[in-house]
């Protein structure tokens, strides 16, 4: 196999924005993101769901362009355009026919530098919010599960253990002041990074980054958050009511590895060993073999991130739906016990082979791709973005790979056995309330 | 808010005005390598180097509509146990090997098709090819694994039963399709007990036959040189007489009708409506997408804008034309709050019949238009995006020239183009309508919208 190269050039305006430009000539489009470093771990106290909210309002309107003129601009453009809230990070992105790049960047440029929203904008993404909770979480089987439930149960620090998607009161508490103040305090140049992908030259890109952003003012340093989180240091359970869905569940957490330490590395190839498709271990046994459960899946982050999308405290988490001929205890116990021998054996040297080979084939996949297709170099876009923010150095996208390829069985043994400890997790069981067709 | 840069207010400002859109870089569409195998086996490849992968499907051209009859469903479980075992590997040995070569594999059944999707590692493209062409020929039908693939349909079934979205194409589906074999998106779990394992090679040897499949593959491969190894592979599946596809009339539907769908303690309703529309291969197809476009399936779209960005009663509305190989419909969802069913049913209703009524003003249509045409071109970019557009090319057994085309047919359409689509299949007077939600929050306002229906998640 050869080593990456992907072609890109950064630079930072006086701003502080920093601006990457990755050219590919395949075809004359272009996907555009605006990355700021905030996410949903540091939004306000009393206002949970609010940095959610808040990228909601970036569609509402800005300096020069009204209510529904972004979404106008560039569906008329021929392009697609979404925004999206993660821990860390917000992301704001637009894939288009490239001759449309300028007009992109003008309205990327005009609402970083001011929001102009009022409180009718404000009542109506409120609105579409709440139907999105209700769509994705209140009205559906295992909503939320376990990406809202385990971080209440994992943590105990305010930012990295509340409701994410909001609770509706403190939805319905949020005001005007609270959506500008929030722009000032993290919506600043200095807090971000623009990605041009595609059918652009450095250039081309650099030129039009200083036309369009250069007089964007820097605003205010960001505040220091603090965001610690003590070790998970026993066994927490919890236990949420299924509403809609027949099969109980369950969802384990345990406390990963920080960013790009050497456990970090190892715990990737550990993770795809045990949650990797059919083959991972935890579906091999559980769903396959012994027949427990009827699905399983896991990862850092999982499902709502990844790897590399995090930046603060995190977990690696199991989640397994299992038949209700089984209670909690003999399904926990099946699940222990593969835990159990990936803790004393660590894994087969064929087996991390093996495993390393799905792990660059799925990231080489996931850079070029992302979201069906429809906005190309998604994941390219997405890496770069979290590691010019977290490590300012997107040229990681390229050289990160090696760290996994280089990992050794006793690596990934020893970090399991670190890490996967079953006296220092969070359970989190979702029991239906009424009972499945049989 | 003070800004430095536009201080001065009688300054020219630079930074007021929208960017014009500059000059158009050319669309060139990729070679295609298109032959037909001596056994009949329809092969399309692109070389795409974008990264050192490759992805495709293995399409049979039958599914779940020619055993709706029989067995619903007996299509989908017999693509499940396919990918258990072969001749030759278990199901271990598969998984394992799949992960060996860095690859994917997904075996899947629609009403029209089945499906061996694959993608992969350049560099194991021969082992990938081989397991593809082992599934397509020689698989083994284990009875323990068809027994707990059962289970597992079972139970997935159960869920999908408390999903209202599911809950909702599924009743309307039923009504919109009646005696025909598109009415059934899934079986009962009756249904799914009554599955014998003999049932499945049955079906397998009936119909994953090379003579009514076709094998799509983009990636960085050369084309000469892969369409050689996949004759080498595929060349020995042997051809025979697939039996045809189940058909039946369509129902006549006349008037509003409402069906209700009750969720206990459901949060939010799903409403669904929709009508009888067309094939991808009718020449009305572009005049429909670029009506349905302006009504409801792009983001700047005129229900979007209506119920979510002025009236925020719903997340996601779109609507959409989909087309199966026999028969096609067009309908228009949203999840809404249980307090605003009636106002959503009134305003997707205005809309419709504001595209029935009058023609679409000339910026409207272009921007739409451009839209269209536009997004059409990301596809280009990315081996998953060109194997779509192609899939859609090849399967429905569109013109050749249909990708290098598209921009400029859809460039031709008119404001009367449109107007004529929306009139003849935007059916708004015989629409079915679909509500699926708590009976008690919204009964009284679906009743308004025609005689009502009622079923449980259970009803057939």
């Amino acid at each position: 196999m050869k080593p990456l190269h992907i072609s890109l050039e950064s630079t930072k305006l006086e701003n502080g924005l920093r601006v990457v430009v990755s050219p590919d000539r395949t075809a004359p489009v272009a996907t555009v993101g605006v990355y700021y470093n905030i996410g949903f771990r540091l939004e306000p106290r009393g206002r949970s769901g609010f940095a959610h909210l808040f990228e909601h309002m970036m569609f509402q309107g800005s300096e020069h362009a009204g209510k529904m003129m972004h979404i106008k601009l560039i569906n008329s453009s021929g392009g697609v355009l979404n925004g999206s809230t993660h821990y860390d990070v917000t992301n704001y992105y637009e894939s288009i026919p490239s001759n449309a790049l300028e007009r992109v960047l003008w309205l990327e440029a005009d609402r970083m530098r001011a929001l102009k929203v009022d409180d009718e904008n404000l009542r109506n993404q409120r609105d579409v919010v709440k139907e999105e909770v209700r769509v994705n979480v209140l009205n559906q089987p295992y909503g939320g599960f376990p990406w809202l439930d385990l971080p209440p149960v994992a943590f105990r620090n305010w930012p990295n253990a509340h409701n994410f998607y909001g609770d509706f009161a403190d939805l319905d508490a949020a005001t005007l002041d609270d959506v500008q103040q929030f722009f000032r305090t993290y919506y600043s140049p200095s807090n971000a990074v623009l990605l041009m992908i595609g059918d652009v030259t450095p250039e081309e890109g650099f030129a039009l980054a200083r036309r369009h952003f250069g007089s964007v003012p820097a605003g205010p340093p960001q505040p220091v958050a603090d965001v610690r989180e003590g070790p998970l240091d026993g066994l927490r359970r919890g236990e949420v009511e299924e509403k809609f869905g027949t099969l109980p569940a369950f969802a384990v957490g345990y406390r990963a590895p920080e960013r790009r330490t050497q456990d970090w590395y190892a715990a990737a190839m550990l993770d795809q060993a045990l949650h990797g498709g059919r083959a991972g271990r935890v579906y091999h046994q559980l769903v396959l073999e012994k027949q427990i459960a009827v699905d399983t899946g896991g990862g850092i982050q999982y499902p709502v991130g990844d790897l590399f999308d995090y930046n603060g405290p995190t977990l690696l988490v199991s989640r397994v739906l299992y038949k209700p001929e089984y209670n909690s205890e003999q399904t926990l116990t099946a699940y222990d016990a593969v835990i159990d021998a990936v803790r004393q054996h660590g894994i087969e040297r064929d087996e991390l082979e093996q495993v390393k080979v799905k792990f660059r084939s799925e990231y080489v996949s996931s850079l070029e791709g992302g979201h069906g297709g429809s906005i190309p170099r998604y994941g390219l876009m997405h890496y770069m973005a979290c590691f010019t923010l977290f490590d300012n150095d997107p040229a990681l996208v390229n050289s990160i790979l090696d760290g996994f390829l280089q990992v050794t069985p006793e690596q990934v043994r020893s970090a399991a056995e670190r890490y996967l400890d079953p006296e220092r997790r969070a359970i989190v069981f979702r029991r239906p309330s009424k009972k499945g067709a049989a | 808010m003070a800004i430095a840069a536009t201080a001065d207010p009688f300054a020219p400002d630079p930074i007021a005005k929208v960017p014009e859109l500059a000059a158009e870089r050319p669309v060139v569409w990729p070679a295609r390598t298109h032959r037909k195998l001596a056994n009949g086996l329809e092969v399309v490849l692109v070389e795409s180097h974008t990264i050192p992968k490759f992805t495709g499907e293995l399409y049979i051209r039958s599914g779940n509509a020619n055993v709706a009859k029989t067995a619903p469903g007996l299509a989908e479980i017999t693509a499940t146990v396919v990918r258990t075992g072969t001749e030759a590997r278990s199901s271990r040995q598969i998984e394992e090997d799949l992960r060996r070569m860095g690859a994917d594999i997904g075996t899947s059944a629609g009403a029209d098709t089945s499906a061996i999707s694959f993608n992969g590692l350049t560099e194991f493209s021969s082992d990938l090819l081989k397991l593809v062409a082992e599934l397509a020929q020689q698989a083994s039908f284990p009875q323990d694994e068809f027994e707990r693939e059962r289970r597992q349909m079972i139970e997935g079934l159960r869920i999908e039963r408390t999903t209202p979205s599911f809950l909702a194409n599924e009743r309307f589906r039923r009504i919109l399709f009646g005696a025909h074999p598109y009415a059934t998106i899934a079986p009962t779990e009756a249904q799914v007990n009554e599955y014998r394992l003999a049932q499945l090679p049955e079906f397998y040897r009936a119909h994953y036959r090379p003579g009514d499949a076709l094998f799509i593959a983009v990636g960085d491969f050369s084309a000469p040189q892969m369409m050689e190894q996949i004759d080498r592979i595929f060349g020995s599946w042997k051809p025979a007489e697939v039996p045809p596809a189940a058909s039946a009339a369509l129902p006549e539907l006349r008037g509003r009708h409402v069906h209700l769908v009750h969720l206990p303690g459901a949060v939010q309703a799903q409403v669904l409506l929709g009508n009888h529309a067309i094939t991808r291969k009718h020449p009305d197809w572009l005049r429909l997408a670029l009506a349905n476009s302006l009504y409801g399936g792009a983001f700047n779209s005129r229900l979007i804008m209506n119920i979510r960005e002025q009236k925020g009663y719903t997340y996601s509305p779109r609507s959409g034309v989909h087309a199966l190989r026999q028969h096609g419909y067009f309908s228009v969802h949203a999840a809404v709050r249980n307090e605003v069913v009636a106002a959503t049913l009134t305003e997707m209703f205005y809309e419709l019949d504001r595209m029935r009524a009058l023609p679409v003003g000339e910026d409207e249509l272009s921007d739409a238009r451009n839209y269209l045409s536009g997004v059409f071109s990301l596809g280009l970019a990315t081996q998953d995006g060109l194997a779509g557009q192609l899939s859609n090319v090849y399967l429905n057994q569109l013109p050749e020239d249909y990708l290098e085309t598209f921009r400029q047919r859809i460039r031709a359409l008119t404001a009367a183009d449109v107007l004529t689509a929306a009139r003849k299949y935007f059916d708004s007077p015989n629409d079915v309508i679909v509500v699926v939600g708590d009976r008690e929050q919204i009964a009284d306002q679906a009743k308004l919208f025609g005689p009502v229906t009622e079923y449980d998640a259970e009803s057939i």
